[in-house]
C-alpha cells in the first residue's frame, strides 16, 4: 500500500501557531505517515454521513422554492458537505497523514470511563459509578499503582457525594441494590 | 451620558449578592481551568453549562462570561511559566513571558500579565458598552435575508480565516448544520434523523455536543500531552513588582493592545488568538524596544495579554446585539441564553437592557476579582500546576458525567457524549476543527428559519440575497473571505513545500 509522508520538521514559531491553531497542547510526538486508505479515512466518513442527510433529506420532502419542505436544508447542506468532501479526498491522497500517533489506550480508557459510569449510574448509583469511572479513565497512567488508582476513586466518589448530594442536593442516589 | 446612566443600571445589577458570587465562581473556575494545559475555556465553559440552567439568567451569563475571561487569565500562568500555552490565544505570551521566567523575572511577567489583562478588559468592555447599541440600532432594520448573510458571513469567517485547512473548516460547519437538523422540525412537525429515539426528539442537546467534542475530545489529547511532564520555572517572588522603567513601557503597549483587541474581538471569525498575533505584530513594529522581542521583553507579554482580553469582552457584541456569534464559545453563550427563553439579537438591548448592562458592569467587578486573584494569590495557582495530571484528568471525566447527567438523569445523554468524545478526537487526528461544527449546529436551525422566510418572502426567488444591498454586501465579502483563505492556504503550502525542497 503506498504510504504518505509528510513534513516533519517545523520551527518552533510553526509549532506555535499550529498548536494555537488546532487548540490543543504541544503532542511531544510528530505526525505520522500512515496509509492512504487510512489517511482519507475522514473524507470518506464525512462523505458518507452527507450521503445519509441527503438521501434522508430526498425521502423528507424538499417542497418548493417558495415553501421550503422539511427535507431541503438537510439537502442542500448534505450536497454541500458531498462536494467539500470530495476536494477534502483528493488533498489528502495527495498529503494525507494523521496529527499524531493515535493514542488508542486514552482514547478506550476514557471510553471505557464514560460506558461504566452510564452503565452503572443508572442500576447501583452514583458513588459505585464515579469509584469506578475514575479508576477506569486513571488507566492509561502507567505510573499510578493499582492502590494509588483505588484511592483516587475513592476519594473522587466522596468528594462527589458530598457536593453534588449534600451540598448541591442533586437528584441522585449515592447507591441502590447493595 | 445614556451610555453612563445605563452602566450604572447594569452596576446596580451586577452587584447584587448573587451575581456577585456567580461571578466570582465564574472567575475562579476560569482562572483555574485556564491554568491547566490542554482545557480551554471551551471545555471550561461546557463544564459549567448545566449548572447554569438552574441560575436566573443574567447571573447565568455573568458566570460564563467570567469563565471566559477567567480562563484568558489563566492560561497567561501556564504560558509563562512552562511554555504551554493554557489557552490557545495565551501562546503569543510564551514568546516572551517563557524566556522573562527563565531569566528568573516569572514574577514580574506574571504581575505584567494581569495588569495588561485588566487594562485590556476595561478597554474592551468601554467598546463594548459604546459600540453594542450603535449595532444594535443598525441590525433593527435587518430582515430575514440579511440576517442570512450575517450568519452565513460569520460561519465562513469562523470557519474559513481563523484554522489551519479551510476546506475543512467549512466543512465542519456544514457537518454541524446538518447536526442542527436533528429532531423534530418546527415549522412542520415533522421529525428528522431521530432514527426512532424518543430523545432525539428534540434535537441533540448542546450540553452533549460541546461535552463530548472539547471536554472529553481534548481530555483525550490532553492524557499523552501531559504524560511527558512540562519543565518548571522557579518562582522569584522578591522580584514580583516591576521597576518604573518596565511599569512606563508597558503603559502603551497596554492601550495599543487593548484597541486592536476590541476592533478584532468584535469582528466574527477572528477571536483572541487572532486579535493577540495582530497586537504583537503591530508593537513589535512600534515598539523602541523591538530588537528585544522575543528575548523577554515585557512590552511582549503586556501587549497580548492586553488583546486577547480585550477581544474577550468584545466578542460579545455580535453575539448579543446580532445572535451571531464570532466563535464556538460564543456559540455556547448564545446556547445557554436560548436554553432560558433569551433570544439574542438587536431586541435584547431593549427587552433585557438589565441582562446586557449587568454583564458589562460585570466585566468591570470581574476584571477587579480577577486582579485580586492573580497578583496576591499567584502562589495557589503555580501550586496547581504542580498537581501530577494523573489526578487531575480522572477527575475531570468524573465531573463531564456528572454534568451530562444532572441536565435530565437519562444515561442515554452519557452514551452520546461518549459519542461526540471520540468523534472529537477523531477529528482532531485528522485535522478538522470541532469548533466551527459547534459555530454550525448552533446557527443552523437559525440559519434555515431565516432561508425559509426569504424564500416565502420573495415568493421563492433565490437573487432577493443578491439584490438587496446589505445581504449583497455581505455575501460579497463572505466570496472574498473564501478567496481569500483558500488563496492564504494554498501561498501557505507552497511555501512550505519550497522549504522542503531546498533542504534536500
Amino acid at each position: 500500500m503506498k504510504n504518505l509522508t509528510h513534513d516533519t520538521a517545523p520551527d518552533a514559531a510553526k509549532r506555535r501557531e499550529d498548536e494555537t491553531q488546532s487548540s490543543v497542547e504541544p503532542r511531544g510526538d510528530e505526525a505520522r505517515s500512515v496509509p492512504v486508505l487510512v489517511a482519507i479515512l475522514g473524507g470518506v466518513g464525512l462523505l458518507a454521513l452527507s450521503l445519509v442527510f441527503v438521501i434522508g433529506g430526498v425521502e423528507l420532502g424538499v417542497g418548493t422554492p417558495r415553501r421550503l419542505g422539511t427535507g431541503a436544508f438537510p439537502v442542500l447542506s448534505g450536497l454541500t458537505l458531498a462536494i467539500i468532501c470530495v476536494g477534502i479526498i483528493l488533498g489528502d491522497l495527495r498529503n494525507g497523514h494523521l496529527d499524531e500517533v493515535p493514542d488508542w489506550i486514552s482514547f478506550f480508557a476514557i471510553g471505557a470511563a464514560l460506558a461504566i459510569f452510564a452503565f452503572v449510574a443508572e442500576r447501583f448509583g452514583l458513588v459505585p459509578a464515579v469509584f469506578l469511572a475514575t479508576i477506569t479513565a486513571s488507566l492509561p497512567d502507567r505510573t499510578l499503582p493499582w492502590i494509588g488508582k483505588a484511592a483516587l476513586g475513592a476519594g473522587v466518589s466522596l468528594a462527589s457525594w458530598g457536593l453534588f448530594i449534600g451540598v448541591l442536593d442533586l437528584p441522585f442516589r449515592a447507591y441502590m441494590g447493595f | 451620558m445614556e451610555i453612563l446612566s445605563n452602566f450604572g443600571d447594569g452596576l446596580l445589577v451586577a452587584m447584587q449578592p448573587q451575581n456577585l458570587l456567580y461571578c466570582f465562581v465564574g472567575v475562579f473556575l476560569g482562572t483555574f481551568i485556564g491554568v491547566l494545559p490542554g482545557i480551554g475555556s471551551m471545555a471550561a465553559i461546557s463544564m459549567i453549562l448545566p449548572l447554569t440552567f438552574y441560575l436566573e439568567p443574567t447571573t447565568a451569563l455573568v458566570m460564563i462570561a467570567g469563565v471566559y475571561y477567567g480562563a484568558e487569565y489563566g492560561g497567561s500562568i501556564a504560558s509563562i511559566l512552562m511554555n504551554i500555552p493554557g489557552t490557545p490565544s495565551s501562546s503569543i505570551t510564551c514568546i516572551d513571558g517563557y524566556p522573562m521566567a527563565r531569566e528568573g523575572r516569572a514574577g514580574i511577567a506574571l504581575f505584567a500579565s494581569a495588569i495588561a489583562s485588566f487594562g485590556g478588559g476595561m478597554i474592551g468592555m468601554v467598546v463594548m458598552a459604546v459600540l453594542a447599541p450603535a449595532l444594535a440600532a443598525l441590525a433593527l432594520n435587518f430582515g430575514p435575508t440579511e440576517y442570512f448573510a450575517v450568519i452565513l458571513l460569520g460561519l465562513v469567517a469562523a470557519s474559513a480565516v481563523s484554522n489551519g485547512s479551510p476546506l475543512k473548516g467549512v466543512a465542519m460547519v456544514v457537518a454541524g448544520l446538518m447536526l442542527g437538523t436533528v429532531g423534530v422540525d418546527l415549522t412542520t412537525g415533522t421529525e428528522r434523523f431521530t432514527l426512532g429515539i424518543p430523545e432525539l426528539r428534540d434535537g441533540v442537546s448542546l450540553v452533549i455536543v460541546a461535552m463530548g467534542l472539547f471536554g472529553v475530545g481534548e481530555l483525550i489529547v490532553s492524557i499523552k500531552a501531559n504524560r511527558h511532564g512540562a519543565q518548571q520555572t522557579k518562582l522569584d517572588y522578591k522580584k514580583f513588582y516591576p521597576s518604573w522603567a518596565e511599569w512606563r513601557a508597558m503603559v502603551k503597549p497596554i492601550l495599543r493592545g487593548g484597541g486592536i483587541g476590541s476592533i478584532v474581538g468584535a469582528l466574527p471569525g477572528t477571536g483572541q488568538t487572532v486579535a493577540s498575533a495582530i497586537a504583537y505584530a503591530v508593537e513589535k513594529r512600534l515598539s523602541p524596544n523591538k530588537s528585544n522581542f522575543g528575548k523577554g521583553a515585557i512590552e511582549g507579554v503586556a501587549v497580548p495579554e492586553s488583546a486577547n482580553n480585550s477581544a474577550t469582552q468584545t466578542a460579545f457584541v455580535p453575539t448579543l446585539t446580532l445572535g451571531v456569534p464570532g466563535s464556538a464559545s460564543m456559540a455556547l453563550v448564545i446556547g445557554a441564553l436560548m436554553i432560558h427563553g433569551i433570544t439574542p439579537g438587536p431586541r435584547l438591548l431593549v427587552e433585557h437592557a438589565d441582562l446586557f448592562w449587568g454583564l458589562v458592569a460585570s466585566f468591570l467587578l470581574g476584571n477587579i476579582m480577577l486582579l485580586i486573584l492573580n497578583i496576591p494569590m499567584i502562589g495557589l495557582w503555580v501550586r496547581l500546576l504542580q498537581i501530577p495530571y494523573r489526578f487531575m484528568y480522572p477527575t475531570i471525566i468524573v465531573l463531564i458525567c456528572i454534568g451530562v447527567y444532572s441536565v435530565n438523569n437519562n444515561v442515554f445523554d452519557i452514551w452520546l457524549t461518549l459519542l461526540f468524545g471520540w468523534a472529537g478526537y477523531l477529528m482532531r487526528l485528522y485535522r478538522f476543527e470541532p469548533a466551527p461544527l459547534l459555530l454550525g449546529f448552533v446557527l443552523g436551525p437559525m440559519m434555515e428559519e431565516q432561508l425559509r422566510r426569504a424564500m416565502l418572502l420573495s415568493r421563492g426567488d433565490p437573487t432577493v440575497f443578491l439584490t438587496r444591498p446589505i445581504s449583497a454586501a455581505l455575501i460579497a465579502v463572505t466570496v472574498l473571505l473564501l478567496i481569500y483563505a483558500f488563496a492564504s492556504a494554498l501561498s501557505a503550502r507552497k511555501r512550505a513545500r519550497a522549504a522542503m525542497t531546498v533542504p534536500s
